[in-house]
């Protein structure tokens, strides 16, 4: 499929804040472990500013932005329909908590309903593509799972970045603890990963030439696909890159996304800086922008099969 | 299998000589009437692009000197199932209860494209002018159509094709043109793996079993 930088900005965004949302309402669902002060003024202003600013990316994918409007009326089958529910339910339970705070306590089930919400929002943006049953590279549950941790993963480090740049020497938190958890995160998201280019790589094409067009005959090759200019189906279904490109990406990936981030975060175990927490955080989110392009580029579109010689 | 209407195309292969008529026919009547217009970017320039609801492919088969040459034509196969259908977000994309044509309402559509990622043959085109959806209707403002004399009441491309290639019809009810071809000379759907329970079926060629049988008298 061809990567579109506005969907590439609102999952990885829209997960970072998920992320956070999720460890923010997690640690404070039974006992208030972050202080409201840092809540009220920090974390949940920079959760919502980057749920904003990942629905507005949202609205460069459409050809028709001003019917956006439209697209929650078919929730009962569609998942698109449902994310486009999801997304403002998880801003206003954020923007509930906010006026809860500063009014003085959230109540319990708030925090229940915001980290409900998060999940909510993140399988909804997975089962968009889980959901395709012939684009192989999709239809299976480690599209959730990769989501999902990879929202934890960037939301947990920008957790700690964040509660380092307020850090108040009188409440020391336990940055070394909570370096170890998103360096775990992050080696779980790494196997992951992993797995699924391998898992990629071992797939077989349930479609071919054969059944796509049913000839009956052996060694079945397209001589045209009708038509010398190029058309939607020659644009959308295809990353138009060279394996030279896809390969150096991958590595890009691999480097930026996991293992560069993993380095800072062990180090950090022991002495913590918020210098070495905030490069690891541009440098995960960098590579997380390449690991949502490689998710894109790497799903193979049985259309594909009906375009492939001009003449 | 439902007792409704279900109006499709057969395609015979066996007869298709790869003209393209159906192909510019088909964008003559559409890019002017209600589904229209099927805009052409940069048409005169060097990398022309343009929406269409129907292309004529062109495959080979076999090894010298047994080869053949195929003529496809390929358009949206109005899916008894179709996977494009309950992904869209806004309804814009639905299926006919009373004749089984899956249509876009261009006034609905917000061009998200995700009905073309729900489609595995590639039927749908986004026009990039109009940003919205667009497919083939089987010409469903001609098929009704009061005003059109009763004998062009059928989509422009069955009446441009001039082998006959393409038989229109209700492929629920038996005793129509089109289910008879199907069930009387071997009527195949594409991509059967993927249970879309295609309308539109293919005639396969009959010309190489007895090409087949030829050479096996010898």
């Amino acid at each position: 499929m061809r990567p579109q930088l506005s969907i590439i900005f609102f999952t990885t965004l829209a997960g970072m804040a998920q992320g956070l949302l999720f460890f923010i309402a997690l640690l404070n669902i039974e006992v208030p472990v972050l202080s409201a002060p840092f809540l009220a003024i920090l974390a949940l202003p920079v959760s919502f500013i980057l749920l904003t600013v990942s629905l507005v990316a949202s609205f460069f994918h459409l050809g028709h932005p001003e019917r956006a409007w439209r697209a929650a009326m078919m929730w009962r089958t569609s998942w698109l329909s449902r994310e486009v529910i999801a997304l403002p339910t998880v801003m206003l339970l954020t923007a509930m908590t906010f006026f809860f705070i500063t009014a003085g306590m959230v109540p319990a089930w708030l925090w229940a309903a915001l980290l409900i919400s998060t999940l909510g929002l993140w399988i909804c943006t997975a089962k968009i593509y889980q959901c395709i049953r012939f684009i192989q590279e999709w239809s299976h549950p480690s599209t959730l799972s990769n989501f999902i941790l990879l929202g934890l993963s960037s939301g947990g480090l920008l957790l700690e970045f964040l509660l380092m740049l307020w850090s108040d020497p009188g409440a020391p938190l336990a940055m070394g603890l909570i370096s170890g958890v998103n360096f775990i995160l992050l080696f779980l998201a790494l196997n992951l990963k992993l797995w699924i280019w391998r898992r990629n790589q071992q797939l077989k094409p349930k479609s071919n030439l054969a059944s796509a067009t049913g000839i009956n005959g052996n060694n079945i090759r397209q001589t045209s696909m009708g038509f010398m200019g190029g058309s939607f189906n020659t644009r959308e279904f295809f990353h138009h890159q060279t394996d030279r490109v896809i390969s150096n990406i991958r590595r890009i990936i691999l480097l930026m996304a996991y293992i560069g981030p993993m380095i800072l975060l062990a180090i950090s175990m022991n002495s913590p800086s918020i210098i070495q927490i905030a490069i690891a955080l541009v440098m995960h989110y960098i590579g997380l922008l390449a690991e949502r392009w490689m998710f894109f580029a790497e799903a193979n579109h049985p259309q594909n099969l009906y375009y492939q010689r001009v003449s | 299998m439902s007792t409704n209407k279900q109006l499709a195309l057969v395609i015979d292969l066996n007869v298709c000589v790869g003209c393209h008529a159906c192909v510019t026919s088909c964008k003559e009547w559409n890019t002017s009437g209600s589904a229209g217009p099927l805009t052409d970017l940069n048409a005169y320039g060097a990398n022309p692009s343009g929406t269409f609801f129907n292309r004529v492919q062109t495959y080979e088969a076999g090894s010298f000197p047994n080869t053949q040459t195929v003529h496809f034509p390929k358009s949206c196969l109005h899916c008894e199932d179709p996977p494009c259908v309950p992904v869209c977000p806004t309804g814009a994309s639905y299926k006919r209860k009373e004749d089984g044509i899956v249509l876009v309402d261009y006034d609905k559509c917000i061009g998200c494209s995700y009905c073309s990622w729900a489609c595995p043959y590639g039927a749908r085109e986004l026009d990039e002018e109009r940003q919205v959806m667009t497919k083939c209707t089987l010409c469903v403002d001609r098929i009704y159509s009061e005003t059109l004399p009763e004998s062009e009441r059928k989509p422009a491309c069955v009446l441009a094709c001039p082998t006959s290639a393409r038989i229109f019809g209700d492929v629920h009810d038996p005793e129509s043109a089109a289910s008879k071809a199907i069930a009387e000379r071997g009527g195949y759907a594409l991509m059967p793996e993927w249970e879309t329970q295609p309308a539109n079926q293919y005639l396969p060629r009959s010309i190489m079993e007895t090409i087949d049988a030829a050479r096996n008298d010898k």
